[in-house]
């Protein structure tokens, strides 16, 4: 995937370039909004990675413009902000994810990826299949190899985001922001219980885990 | 204040400009004045030459030269005599009061201003102002007759000299009306000025003094201590805000510190392996950012006094939810988990850090209560019309002595050092109810109800974040 990052500060953006690459993706480096602009009218990128404050145009305007003039390539702000409000105004602003500096790697990926993946698949199914995993939406049913398996609603949402990013790592606070909408920090891992839950009722009694542990990322759904 | 300042104030120009205004209207003014007096004057002392020469024009008509000549010779004992000069065809004088005729040239028919010098019975020469006109008689001869304007003309320059007298009286009235106004103004503003000169050389203290006259200068004065007010309590709670950042960081980053020194040692003596070390190190970091985190939101609130952008929510809805992600982890450690809300309350905040309390509470609870024991989460509105999220479990409890100092920060108690943690929950949750306009309440929980329990049984606890009523907050 290419993925455009607009940050000012270059060694940061050189770490994230290389993190991207070692994950398989291509980035190209912008330094400011203005160049950013200029690269991401070129069009090409599957996501755009935008620092909030930036010279010459700071992300914020610069997502705006792309917005106005039609370009809907998936957006996540970076901010070393992080007030609540800051991340209203930049999903306000036309932005798809907001991640606050510092953040761990792992993290980045994972809502980078998670960003591609929303690009791919943006039809609406009513049926996910997973492997031997099937998830209805409309019947809101469960079924792994035939069997069917019951959930609580919450563990379906739970299912249901895992299945739509299948095959890449999801972290806890993703989990916690998407499928809980909590934007504050637990303080214990309160995801890793529902987690278990959840795995104990789609992996048990079936020689194959699909639900993985990912250690120092979070989670991820295998075929 | 000294004159060259005054000079410079914006009342003596605004003077200087209205004072300026009026001295070319009352330029324009006079002009018009001297435009309409002096033509009348002109136009009456021509109308009476006009009468006098048809008269002298009907004498020639009936005697002939003679005729007029004699007439004129009558005329000149006049009560107010005309100036006469009666020439031949080549201006050539005839007879008459004058020695030669002022229309230049000599032999035409044309009016003109002249002056005719004149000798007082005191033997003072004076030179006047007269008006002619010049006819050619039916038989070439030139009739010239004149008068004296001198009298309405004067009467004109008196009235042009009184209105000049009385403009610069006006000028200089209005320049030291412009002064004193001027100087007025700039002693009332003096306060205002010392006040903004002190503030600007770092004294956040100085006010402006209110003079107590209610006018707009006190009102200013009283805006700009309000507003130096705010400034000098945000700047107090953003250097408080800095002071506590750098302390509340500077022992975990001690820590990590001499963590990774350690480590570094033990991997140079070939002791452990680099791996474990840098993922130690890792959350260590990790544990440093959320240190941070915590202190940078309770700064900010304490420093704001208020959340971000108060709208208002359903608390039961944000704590049922709260009991749908913790119900399990209580399950998972034994804990008896309950929970009751009322429902149609609302009050008014941000959901996000009344969120990050509550949770703070519920972690707090089933963290401190041994298996065996129960932890509910209720809300509810009180009596007082408070409402009121509290966490009740039956855990160990706090000494009610305690319970002051575990709101602050960084106090862990003997038996919670075991425990992951900041130090910073309770301060947070004490920092998100002061900006809601509420508090947090720490009482005892149910009393001794874990029977058989041996090990951290006691009283309970029970902390509750209250929110003010939505309508009074």
């Amino acid at each position: 995937m290419r993925i455009l990052i607009m940050e000012d500060d270059v060694s940061a953006a050189e770490a994230i370039i290389k993190g991207l690459a070692d994950a398989g993706h291509e980035a190209t480096h912008a330094p400011d909004g203005e160049a950013g602009l200029e690269a991401a009218r070129g069009g090409g990128f599957d996501v755009l990675v935008v620092d909030r404050m930036m010279p010459k145009v700071d992300g914020l305007t610069a997502v705006s413009s792309l917005r106005r003039e039609g370009d809907s390539t998936p957006v996540l702000f970076l901010s070393a902000l992080g007030e609540i409000d800051d991340r209203v105004t930049g999903l306000k602003a036309g932005g798809d994810d907001y991640l606050v500096k510092p953040f761990a790697f792992a993290e980045l990926i994972a809502r980078v990826e998670a960003l591609c993946r929303r690009k791919d698949t943006g039809g609406q199914a009513t049926l996910l299949k997973v492997g031997d995993l099937e998830l209805d939406l409309i019947a809101r049913t469960v079924h792994r190899a035939g069997v069917e398996i019951d959930l609580q609603p919450r563990e379906f949402q739970l299912l249901e985001f895992l299945m739509r990013h299948a095959g890449r790592s999801v972290t806890r606070t993703m989990l916690l922001e998407k499928v809980w909408e909590y934007h504050f920090d637990p303080q214990t891992n309160v995801i890793d219980v529902h987690i278990s839950r959840l795995r104990s009722k789609i992996d048990k009694g079936f020689d194959r885990p699909m639900l993985q542990t990912v250690r120092g990322a979070g989670y991820r759904l295998d075929a | 204040m000294r004159l060259p300042d005054l000079v410079r104030t914006t009342s003596f120009r605004l003077t200087l400009l209205s004072l300026a205004l009026f001295a070319a209207a009352a330029a324009a003014f006079l002009f018009y004045i001297y435009i309409a007096t002096a033509g009348e004057v002109t136009q009456r002392a021509d109308e009476e030459v006009g009468r006098e020469i048809s008269s002298l024009e009907t004498v020639y008509a009936r005697a002939g030269q003679s005729g007029v000549n004699q007439a004129l010779i009558e005329r000149t004992f006049g009560e107010r005599p005309f100036f006469y000069l009666l020439m031949d065809a080549a201006a050539k004088p005839i007879s008459g009061n004058i020695a030669a005729t002022p229309v230049e040239p000599a032999t035409s028919e044309a009016r003109s201003s002249f002056r005719v010098t004149e000798t007082d019975p005191d033997g003072a020469i004076r030179r006047r102002a007269a008006w002619g006109r010049q006819v050619r008689l039916p038989k070439g001869e030139l009739l010239f007759v004149g008068v004296d304007i001198a009298e309405g003309q004067g009467y004109v320059l008196r009235i042009i000299r009184a209105t000049w007298g009385a403009g610069v009286l006006v000028l200089i009235l209005g320049l030291a009306a412009g002064l004193l106004v001027s100087r007025n103004v700039s002693r009332s503003l003096l306060g205002l000025k010392r006040a903004v000169a002190a503030v600007e050389a770092g004294d956040l203290h100085a006010r402006a003094p209110v003079r107590g006259v209610g006018d707009e200068y006190d009102e200013l004065a009283t805006g700009m201590n309000a507003m130096l007010d705010r400034v000098e309590r945000l700047m107090g709670g953003l250097r408080h805000a800095g002071d506590a950042i750098a302390h509340d960081l500077r022992s975990p980053l001690t820590r990590l510190r001499s963590r990774l020194e350690a480590a570094l040692i033990e991997v140079d003596n070939g002791r452990a392996d680099p791996t474990e070390s840098l993922i130690q190190a890792l959350e260590d970091t990790d544990g440093v950012l959320k240190t941070f985190n915590a202190v940078l939101a309770i700064s900010r609130l304490q420093a704001a006094g208020q959340v971000p952008n108060p709208q208002l929510f359903d608390p039961a809805e944000l704590c049922s939810g709260l009991a749908e992600l913790y119900g399990p982890l209580c399950e998972d450690k034994g804990l008896a988990f309950s929970a009751e809300f009322s429902k149609g309350l609302q009050v008014r905040g941000d959901r996000d850090f009344a969120g990050q309390a509550m949770a703070n509470l519920l972690d707090n609870a089933i963290k401190y209560t041994p298996p065996g024991g129960a932890v509910m989460l209720r809300v509810r509105r009180r009596s007082s019309g408070e409402v009121e999220c509290s966490v009740t479990d039956t855990g160990p409890g706090v000494p009610f002595e305690d319970r002051v100092r575990i709101v602050q920060r960084f106090i862990r108690l003997e038996n919670s050092r075991t425990q992951p943690g900041t130090g910073l929950g309770l301060s947070l949750v004490q920092a998100v109810a002061e900006a809601h306009g509420g508090r947090l309440d720490i009482d005892d929980g149910p009393g001794l109800v874990q029977e058989g329990a041996t090990q951290g049984a006691g009283p309970g606890l029970r902390t509750a974040l209250v929110f003010p009523e939505p309508a009074a907050a």
